[in-house]
């Protein structure tokens, strides 16, 4: 009986095979050939990845901006889920509700919003011009669009949902005993904190940065919008690759590859520090 | 000092909702904005959803995303729930080793799994062409279509290929939670493994697939990256289409259909929070005994008409679900279509319509943002295109490559309305392969109230007196044009010491902050709004900003003296088009001189057909009421001695291409 039921494990098997493996070996594959543009034929080669040392600095600025992202994310969404879980079930709900909320726009819709606030003639400039402080800075306005700080901003809007929600689901299920145990052995309420409910939530946070750092890092959406084109970052030129006005499937492929192998990388050594923390809570 | 506590707690999650809302709020305000700016408020009016119900493009994106969606889930959860349960009767090792597959997907970043699936599925219709080729030729019973291209199945396979990790990912917990024993007491009561599953496994396990299917479809629905690599150039989701016109002009549609989708999602979860709080209340007030496993096993036994009549219902439903996307698809596809690919805002759209009406040809309209981005989408397989209208030096190229077909002028008479200045050009000499389209020439465009001197000069755009107001044009070509003119090089130089001269003086003022971003359509809302100074683009665009530009700017136009660049853009039908005749067709109703005047009109490019062009400014004065001024006509339909200053592109060597394109991606390094 056991084995009929297994049987339903092997269309899966096939399809992960065919969708998720196959395609990554073509994407290494791409990665690791060029066209030779006399002959026009295609030949084994690592030169896509010794040409890279020019994107050098679209490298570091992707994982520092991505990095910042994430870090305001942890800052803005660690007390919201913490004091969310505090409150009764039915603020609960609705705060959940609320969050999840404008996922179901597209994230391009909720960074196309940002466009108009963050013009050199837009909202906020505006406001920033009534209440008169265009004037008292003296200049004619004060450039947001086109900043990496927008490009960040747009980060932690379409991503905070993503480290609030792990984080708070870990904190919701927190054992109640586990935090009398330790108020009745002494412990104040920072130790309680530092001691009990933050290691214990570490599995969300580390969920969360996962979330929220691999879609930032990868981004050329939020960046081509609110960047203005002039923070080029790794998804930006891969997109370029691909799409975009610089035709070279090759070099593309090969960016995806280092940025996945690093990504990867970072995730590994994370979760393998997470899971030593979270052993050393148990002992 | 709780109670203070819980104050502070909440102003915080206050303010974190009132950051993300506000954005949103501010959207939902402008839908109803009586102007266009998404910035300006100029009275109250529902405009924009009406426009929004007639405007093709959106309905259909926004059609195609729900569609997507809907299926990638539904067969996602179906899918995901069954691998699931097989996963779960493998031996732990073989499990663990499958799990760590499954979460490759969810862990790689979205442009690694589109990258990956885009090129996965070019590769395989490479092979899939070889094959058909052969097959075809050793029989000929059957026609397999050889020619194969990205559109709505492939990202239908992607969204399902990235939907199913995160239903088994919700569905494997439960399983695991589940006692193994039941299903075995199920069946030695003598149910079959089929009545088992219905009965025992499924119920089990429901909570665990329902908030699967609710995060597959999230994810569907806000999924931009994987669809944009995998849909192609037919295929477009509400958010591919946005993204497509924020590099034009936004709009307020796209404000009226954001609302419109906010609030149905409102409504949804306030009516399900107001039904889940009814129930906690009638839980409450009942105090309901909570049956155990085994209770609610002989329960579900004990009703099997109730179960059987829901399934039955929930069937009938997924039947003309299936039904209706069949009836709608099949509709779409019977009809005799041509794909147009053309620039943003390049054609009167009420063209579209007309020559449908009078054809029933079904037009399938689609943007590219550059020549080279055009390119790009061609080469990567992704375009099943009929007509494009690439310009002058990328036709060359792609005849030069093969990729054009000729065309056949004895179906297209209104060729023969075309100036002969547009004939036998460099780009097509023996006029094979093109009809034009329009003509016009690259130009300086400025805000008069944000210059300190009117340029007239390519100088002003890299000049420190306008840091951080000059718009970078973001192509490579037009952008290394301007400063090989102002250097007094030729716009078709090889050379690379002249080209690596132009680069430096733009590299140059970019360092010194003169660019406040490299843009290409977006140059409309920038100097509309008064957002930059300065900009080098199209003079066809600057006419149809001044109809839009703000109380506060004054925009205009000029030619600089060292000269400028020229340009034809042309209709041209890519090599084994589908729908060949159709494309003949369009052209012609193109070449029209009925069409070109409404095309002149809306779009302020020089039409190339005689007739048009001459009579326009009657038709002008027939249509408003007032003369055109003969200025702005100038502009539009360049008189002969300032044209003779400026060049014509002509297609670039590769080795030179090369270089553009790497010197381009080192500036934005």
């Amino acid at each position: 009986m056991k084995n009929k039921r297994s049987l339903f494990a092997v269309p899966y098997v096939i399809w992960m095979a065919l969708f998720v493996v196959v395609p990554i070996l073509i994407m290494v594959a791409y990665a690791f050939t060029a066209i030779d543009p006399v002959t026009n034929a295609s030949q084994i080669t690592a030169e896509n990845f010794t040409r890279m040392g020019v994107y050098l600095s679209v490298f570091l600025r992707s994982f520092w901006l991505a990095l910042l992202a994430t870090l305001v994310c942890f800052l803005i969404g660690y007390p919201v889920s913490y004091w969310m879980a505090k409150e009764g079930p039915r603020f609960q709900r609705v705060a959940m509700a609320l969050i999840m909320l404008p996922m179901w726009m597209n994230f391009l819709l909720r960074t196309y919003s940002w466009m108009s606030i963050l013009e050199n003639n837009g909202l906020l400039n505006q406001l920033f011009r009534a209440v008169g402080l265009l004037d008292l800075l003296a200049v004619d306005h004060i450039q947001m669009i086109g900043t990496s700080g927008a490009v960040v901003l747009g980060m932690v809007y379409n991503y905070l949902p993503f480290m609030i929600l792990p984080i708070y689901s870990v904190i919701v299920k927190l054992d109640g005993s586990l935090l009398e145990a330790a108020r009745d052995l002494g412990a104040d309420s920072a130790r309680v904190f530092l001691k009990v409910i933050f290691p214990l939530s570490l599995p969300g946070i580390l969920s969360g940065v996962t979330m929220v750092f691999v879609p930032s890092v990868s981004t050329f959406a939020i960046s081509n919008l609110l960047g203005g084109g002039n923070q080029l970052m790794l998804g930006d030129l891969i997109e370029l690759q691909f799409l975009g006005g610089a035709y070279n499937p090759h070099l593309g492929a090969a960016i995806s590859m280092v940025m996945m192998v690093i990504v990867v990388v970072c995730m590994v050594v994370m979760n393998h520090f997470g899971e030593g923390e979270e052993q050393a809570v148990m002992l | 000092m709780r109670k203070q506590n819980r104050v502070g707690s909440r102003l915080f999650i206050g303010l974190v909702f009132l950051f993300l809302y506000l954005p949103i709020f501010l959207l939902i305000v402008f839908s109803f904005n009586a102007g266009d700016s998404s910035a300006v408020w100029k009275g109250f009016s529902l405009d924009w959803y009406v426009s929004l119900f007639q405007n093709r493009l959106i309905m259909e994106s926004l059609y195609t995303t729900l569609l997507v969606s809907l299926l990638a889930t539904a067969i996602a959860t179906v899918a995901g729930t069954f691998a699931a349960i097989g996963l779960y009767s493998l031996s732990r090792r073989k499990r663990d080793a499958l799990l760590v597959v499954n979460d490759i997907p969810m862990m790689n970043a979205d442009i690694v799994t589109g990258v990956s699936l885009c090129l996965f599925f070019v590769a395989f219709f490479q092979g899939w062409g070889a094959f058909a080729t052969w097959f075809n030729g050793i029989q000929g019973l059957v026609e397999l279509p050889t020619r194969l291209t990205l559109g709505f199945t492939t990202m239908l396979l992607a969204h399902i290929a990235f939907d199913i990790p995160y239903v088994i990912l919700n569905v494997a917990p439960k399983l695991r939670q589940m006692d193994k024993n039941l299903v075995d007491a199920a069946q030695d009561l003598g149910c079959t493994w089929m009545q088992a599953f219905w009965k025992v496994i499924l119920p089990e396990i429901k909570p665990g697939i329902v908030s699967g299917a609710l995060i597959a479809f999230t994810m569907s629905i806000d999924d931009f990256v994987i669809s944009y690599f995998t849909a192609g150039s037919s295929t477009s989701t509400l958010a591919m289409r946005i993204y497509s016109m924020t590099k034009k002009r936004i709009t307020p549609e796209v404000n009226a259909v954001s609302t419109l989708l906010f609030l149905s999602v409102l409504i949804l979860l306030v009516a399900n929070n107001v039904r889940e709080i009814r129930q906690e209340r009638r839980a409450v007030h009942q105090e309901v005994h909570e049956p155990s496993r085994l209770e609610r096993l002989s329960l579900r036994f004990s009703q099997p008409s109730w179960q059987w009549a829901r399934r039955a219902v929930a069937g009938a439903m997924a039947c003309v679900f299936i039904v209706v996307v069949m009836l709608l698809t099949g509709a779409t596809s019977s009809q005799p279509v041509v794909n147009v690919c053309s620039w943003g805002e390049y054609i009167d759209e009420d063209l579209i319509t007309q020559f449908e009406d009078a054809t029933g040809i079904r037009v399938n309209y689609q943007t590219a943002e550059s020549n080279e981005a055009l390119y790009s989408l061609l080469k990567s397989g992704g375009a099943d295109y009929d007509v494009i209208v690439p310009s002058d030096y990328m036709i060359s190229q792609l005849i030069e490559e093969g990729m054009l077909e000729e065309l056949d002028y004895s179906r297209i008479p209104n060729y023969s309305l075309i100036d002969e200045r547009f004939k036998d050009l460099p780009f097509d000499p023996e006029n094979r392969y093109t009809v034009p389209y329009t003509w016009g020439t690259l130009g300086l465009i400025y805000n008069a109230n944000m210059v300190e001197e009117e340029p007239d000069s390519w100088s002003a755009l890299y000049d420190s007196r306008n840091a951080g107001n000059v718009l970078l044009i973001n192509n490579s070509r037009d952008a290394l044009a301007a400063a090989l003119i102002h250097l007094g090089h030729s716009v078709n130089t090889t050379d690379e010491a002249e080209i690596r001269q132009a680069y430096e003086l733009i590299a140059d003022a970019n360092r010194r902050g003169v660019f406040q971003g490299k843009v290409m359509d977006q140059v409309f809302q920038k100097m509309e709004g008064g957002n930059a100074a300065i900009a080098a683009y199209y003079a066809g665009d600057f006419l149809s900003m001044l109809d839009n530009q703000a109380e506060d700017v004054d925009l205009r136009f000029v030619i600089p003296e060292e000269g400028s660049n020229w340009f034809v853009d042309a209709m041209c039908v890519l090599k084994d088009a589908p729908h060949y005749d159709e494309a003949m067709q369009w052209i012609d109703f193109i070449a029209s001189t009925e069409a070109n005047l409404a095309n002149m009109d809306y779009i302020w490019y020089a039409s190339p057909n005689r007739e048009a062009l001459e009579q326009y400014p009657a038709y002008y004065q027939e249509l408003y009421g007032e003369e055109l001024d003969p200025e702005l006509y100038e502009i539009m339909a360049v008189p002969a001695d300032v044209l003779e200053r400026c060049e014509m592109y002509t297609v670039l060597p590769p080795a030179t291409r090369a270089l553009y394109n790497s010197l381009w991606i080192e500036l934005g390094v």
